[in-house]
């Protein structure tokens, strides 16, 4: 069982959990950026095949099978694409791990940036779980209008927002010199 | 219908019809960086020109499956630069049955009083 070391930063409600499931991935993050359509490509199918453990008839409280293969699909196109943009340094390495939880399913995407990136990343993801998601979101637009920026920056809180997930962040810095990134994503499978 | 009217990507199409004033996006769009939606942007500020100022501009989304948040960026900035002229006013049509929209499309009207929202 993995512990968190004290070199470790974690943001949000981290889970531990000491299986690791057999639904995993790993892929190259450049290879992603290249050849772009691979994030939509994995992300529906994960989606879909995330979305089999859904049975084909559910009580009024729960989301439908369809409807969690549309959140998952939007959710993992979002993860992918970050890991694609945001990777940085030697270590291209992108790790995809999925579990199944009685009235959830947890996501977690794992890729590498350089260590000075990781102050940056962490101040927007204190701004991010400590406001309120939804003046956020409202500000950033307003904000994107007059500044030419490259990311918009509304990626996680659309998710957060209009989706409902829950994020959790854990920074690792890694003995080869890069740190990784560890993105835990908590979808509810019960009807908002 | 000439060109520059019709963008078609990998697993997408915008079509902007300037007799009905509709734009209708179809497939999947999850396109990487801003730079990659200006010419969606182009299309759309256009559309907008060529829109009387009490007439209303149609954005039809019920056939688009997918659009990633820089393109929810894009379309929430265009709603936005079209309140700043203030002229025509914008219809919105989403599906129903398409997550996202249901979830997502009632932001544009937050941004804009002059926006309507039809889930279809
Ligand atoms: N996996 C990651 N690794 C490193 N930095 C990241 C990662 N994910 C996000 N970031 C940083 O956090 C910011 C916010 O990410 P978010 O997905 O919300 O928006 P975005 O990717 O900039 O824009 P959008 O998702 O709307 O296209 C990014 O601009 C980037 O600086
Ligand atoms: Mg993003």
């Amino acid at each position: 069982m993995t512990q968190v070391q004290p070199t470790q930063k974690v943001y949000g409600a981290w889970q531990q959990i000491p299986v690791t499931p057999s639904r995993q991935m790993t892929v190259d993050a450049q290879q992603m950026a290249a050849h772009w359509r691979r994030c939509s490509l994995s992300s529906d199918f994960w989606a879909q095949y995330m979305s089999l453990f859904i049975p084909t008839r559910v009580t009024e409280e729960y989301l439908g099978r369809g409807e969690v293969e549309q959140v998952l699909a939007y959710l993992l196109n979002e993860l992918f694409e970050n890991c694609a943009k945001f990777s940085n340094g030697s270590h291209q390495l992108v790790r995809y791990v999925a579990w199944s939880q009685d009235d959830s399913m947890l996501f977690q995407v794992t890729n590498h940036i350089l260590p000075e990136g990781q102050a940056p990343f962490a101040k927007l993801i204190d701004e991010m779980l400590n406001n309120d998601p939804h003046e956020l979101y409202f500000q950033r637009l307003e904000e994107n209008v007059e500044l030419d920026l490259d990311g918009s920056g509304l990626g996680y809180l659309t998710l957060i927002k209009d989706f409902g997930v829950q994020f959790s962040f854990r920074f690792r810095p890694q003995e080869n010199g890069s740190t990784a990134v560890d993105v835990q994503a908590k979808v509810s499978l019960q009807q908002e | 219908m000439s060109d520059n009217n019709l963008i078609e990507g990998e697993g997408y199409s915008v079509e902007h019809n300037p007799g009905t004033h509709v734009v209708s996006f179809n497939g999947t769009m999850r396109l990487k960086t801003s730079a990659d939606y200006a010419h969606i942007n182009t299309l759309l500020d256009r559309a907008y020109q060529e829109t009387g100022d009490d007439e209303k501009l149609t954005l039809d989304f019920r056939h688009l499956q997918f659009l990633n948040s820089s393109g929810i960026n894009t379309v929430s900035r265009f709603v936005i630069t079209s309140r700043k002229q203030n002229k025509a006013s914008l219809q919105v049509l989403g599906n129903q049955d398409i997550y996202w929209q249901q979830k997502s499309l009632t932001n544009l009207q937050r941004l804009w009083s002059n926006v309507t929202i039809d889930i279809q």
